[in-house]
């Protein structure tokens, strides 16, 4: 086991450059998601830890080795690919072992370290099946056995889970973490999924366009986004955004609505900022923010409602409990310390919270 | 919902059904004749070697009225049929493995491996896919004086396989370029390198194209006539389609045994394609539909 260092590593394409200088450490042990939207360049970076891709510039430093000319194996990592990348030829047990075989390890412990993770990831009774006789779920826990069986310095998922359907992604989630918390391996975890990095990670990494946005705990990165994209893209459903335009101690867009707001430094009458309450922070019943409720989605236990506030459509969540019918009217409050206010231009964050 | 629905579908179903049987009749018509035309001579030659001389002459495409097994006894206890066939089976598996082997690798390089000069260099292979050996036959055969390998296999072999490289290597790379990427992946953060990965991963997943350009490459030498025409001065080196030439120039009267002979020499290829036949058009066809 070994912590991960990222010192300024670049990645270009000829003159089109992918990631520009991202540092990041990873501790012994932890387990890291990186998120970010398609393009952004999460996989590249891991395929980069990997050793599957060149770094253009910078270093990557495994345990105390900087690694940027070794080899995979020679890295100590194990990755678990989207499409499992099982050996279809090969049974679940020469899956596992290929590794070890290769690294010649004598039969026995190959055997014995095998039967070990298998166990661990109750696959023993699979162990002389073929990946195409198996379920996705079960071909999923074969690439994390896989992983498991070479005891790496660090493991590396890319989105393993989005080819599961939503039921056996909730029940993977869990098991890798399960997983986690046996072995203890350092992680590097890859995903377009906002809530499978919050609910997997000790701390979560948000990329967009090769620049790390901001990084933190997940709870850290709901409470206080750093900016506008990772306001947006952190919580679901997503943040209502409002442009508006500084007016003494208040923010005020151009259909009138008004949102009171903490600011973190000095502001100017007249800037333009970018308003932004969370659906689930809205305080439904009474308050100043009032408009027509044009779309209903009763989800159980609570209903998201999108109001039509002076043209501007918001999603509010509210209680189950109340009967809310579309074409009637709602009014809603902003909580103060709720509101978070963007510059206009930088999308940085200028309100306290 | 079903009630109304239906009647509706019984009806398309009629429709579509006095639409589609002109096209199938048509259809099954031409293949008839299609499989007439390949099965007519070929079970005419069998037949034609059970008759005897006369019979053949009077009755060419019938049934024998007497069957001669002896036609084909006689040419099975010959020491020159079980010759010829050791050439044309010497022959043919030399090229096989030659062109499986070296097409193998070198499709292996333009799938995965980038460097300067490999595109040019898969299109000059390709070039070689317009040049029927026989166009070449003068200055191959002055090549293989020069190499001192006139009259023996490898001066068929060889020339052979060259001609075959550019058609096996083109099928091999489209196999082996649809291979998932991330299955190299797997195997080089496993530990594998190239040759291993191309040992251990590619070629078992590739027996379906290991089959195709095998068949094509033995069928193509078990008929090849032209090489070793040229090449080969030895009788004792003649494989069958020479072989043939020779028992026709000797019993060139006897039509019967003739045909016996020819239809001993077309046996061994059947059987090779029935038994291959799967995986000759799982070859073809593979990565034409995901």
């Amino acid at each position: 086991m070994a912590g991960l260092e990222l010192r300024n590593i670049a990645k270009s394409y000829g003159a089109v450059s992918v990631i520009e200088g991202i540092d990041l450490s990873v501790e012994d042990g932890e387990f890291v998601a990186l998120v970010g939207p398609s393009g952004c360049g999460k996989s590249t970076i891991l395929r980069m830890v990997a050793g599957l891709e060149d770094i253009s510039g910078g270093d990557i430093i495994i345990g105390d080795r900087v690694v940027n000319d070794l080899t995979p194996r020679e890295r100590n990592i194990a990755m678990v690919f989207q499409s499992y990348a099982l050996y279809p030829h090969m049974t679940v047990y020469k899956n596992m072992a290929f590794n070890l075989e290769l690294s010649g390890k004598p039969k026995a412990e190959i055997d014995q370290r095998v039967r070990q993770a298998a166990r661990m990831l109750e696959l023993e009774p699979l162990l002389e099946r073929k990946p195409s006789q198996l379920s996705g779920g079960q071909r999923q826990r074969v690439a994390m056995g896989r992983a498991v069986v070479r005891d790496p310095a660090v493991f590396l998922f890319d989105e393993p889970l989005s080819n599961l359907d939503a039921k056996l992604r909730v029940q993977m989630r869990s098991e890798i973490k399960a997983l986690h918390k046996k072995v203890g391996v350092t992680s590097i975890y890859v995903t377009h999924d906002q809530v499978e990095a919050m609910t997997l990670s000790d701390r979560v990494v948000v990329l967009n366009h090769g620049v790390i946005q901001q990084e933190g705990s997940p709870m850290e990165l709901y409470r206080r986004p750093a900016n506008l994209f990772v306001a947006g893209f952190i919580g679901s459903p997503a943040m209502n955004f409002f442009e508006a335009t500084i007016e003494g101690n208040s923010a005020r867009t151009a259909s009138g609505l008004s949102f009171a707001f903490n600011a973190a430094e000095a502001v100017s009458d007249g800037q333009q900022v970018t308003i932004g309450v969370r659906p689930e922070h809205f305080q439904a019943g009474s308050g100043p923010l009032s408009g027509e409720v044009t779309f209903v989605e009763p989800t159980g236990g609570q209903t998201f409602v999108t109001l039509d506030l002076s043209g501007q459509p918001t999603m509010v969540l509210v209680s189950s409990e109340e009967d809310i019918e579309t074409g009637s009217r709602l009014s809603v409050t902003a909580p103060l310390e709720r509101t978070y206010v963007f510059d206009g231009q930088s999308g940085r964050r200028i309100s306290k919270n | 919902m079903t009630e109304t629905t239906a009647p509706i579908d019984a009806a398309t179903a009629g429709g579509g059904r006095s639409e589609r049987l002109p096209t199938k009749v048509y259809l099954y018509i031409s293949l008839t004749i299609l499989t007439a035309i390949i099965i007519i001579p070929l079970l005419s030659t069998a037949l034609g070697g059970f008759k005897t001389l006369g019979e053949l002459r009077g009755n060419p495409f019938g049934l024998p009225a007497n069957w001669q097994w002896s036609n084909y006894g006689d040419i099975l206890f010959s020491q020159r049929y079980w010759l010829q066939m050791g050439n044309s089976l010497l022959i043919a598996a030399l090229t096989v493995f030659l062109t499986l082997s070296l097409s193998a690798m070198t499709a292996f390089t333009f799938a995965h491996v980038k460097f300067f000069g490999s595109g040019f260099l898969l299109n000059y292979f390709l070039i070689g896919l317009m040049f029927p050996a026989a166009t070449a036959i003068l200055p191959l055969f002055i090549r293989i004086r020069d190499l001192g390998l006139l009259d023996t296999y490898w001066g068929v072999v060889l020339p052979q396989v060259a001609f075959g490289l550019g058609m096996s290597v083109l099928l091999f790379r489209n196999f082996f370029r649809n291979l998932p990427s991330e299955l190299f992946d797997a195997a080089f953060v496993d530990g594998a390198g190239y040759l291993r990965f191309f040992w251990s991963i590619t070629l078992p997943l590739s027996r379906p194209i290991i089959a195709t350009v095998g068949i094509i490459s033995f069928v193509g030498s078990w008929n090849s006539y032209i090489l070793p025409l040229i090449m080969l001065n030895s009788e004792s080196k003649y494989p069958w389609p020479l072989g043939i030439m020779v028992y026709r120039g000797e019993f060139s009267t006897d039509w019967q045994l003739i045909l016996a002979f020819i239809t001993l020499t077309i046996l061994p290829t059947v059987i090779v394609f029935f038994a291959a036949q799967k995986h000759i058009i799982a070859g073809l066809t593979a990565g034409a539909v995901k």
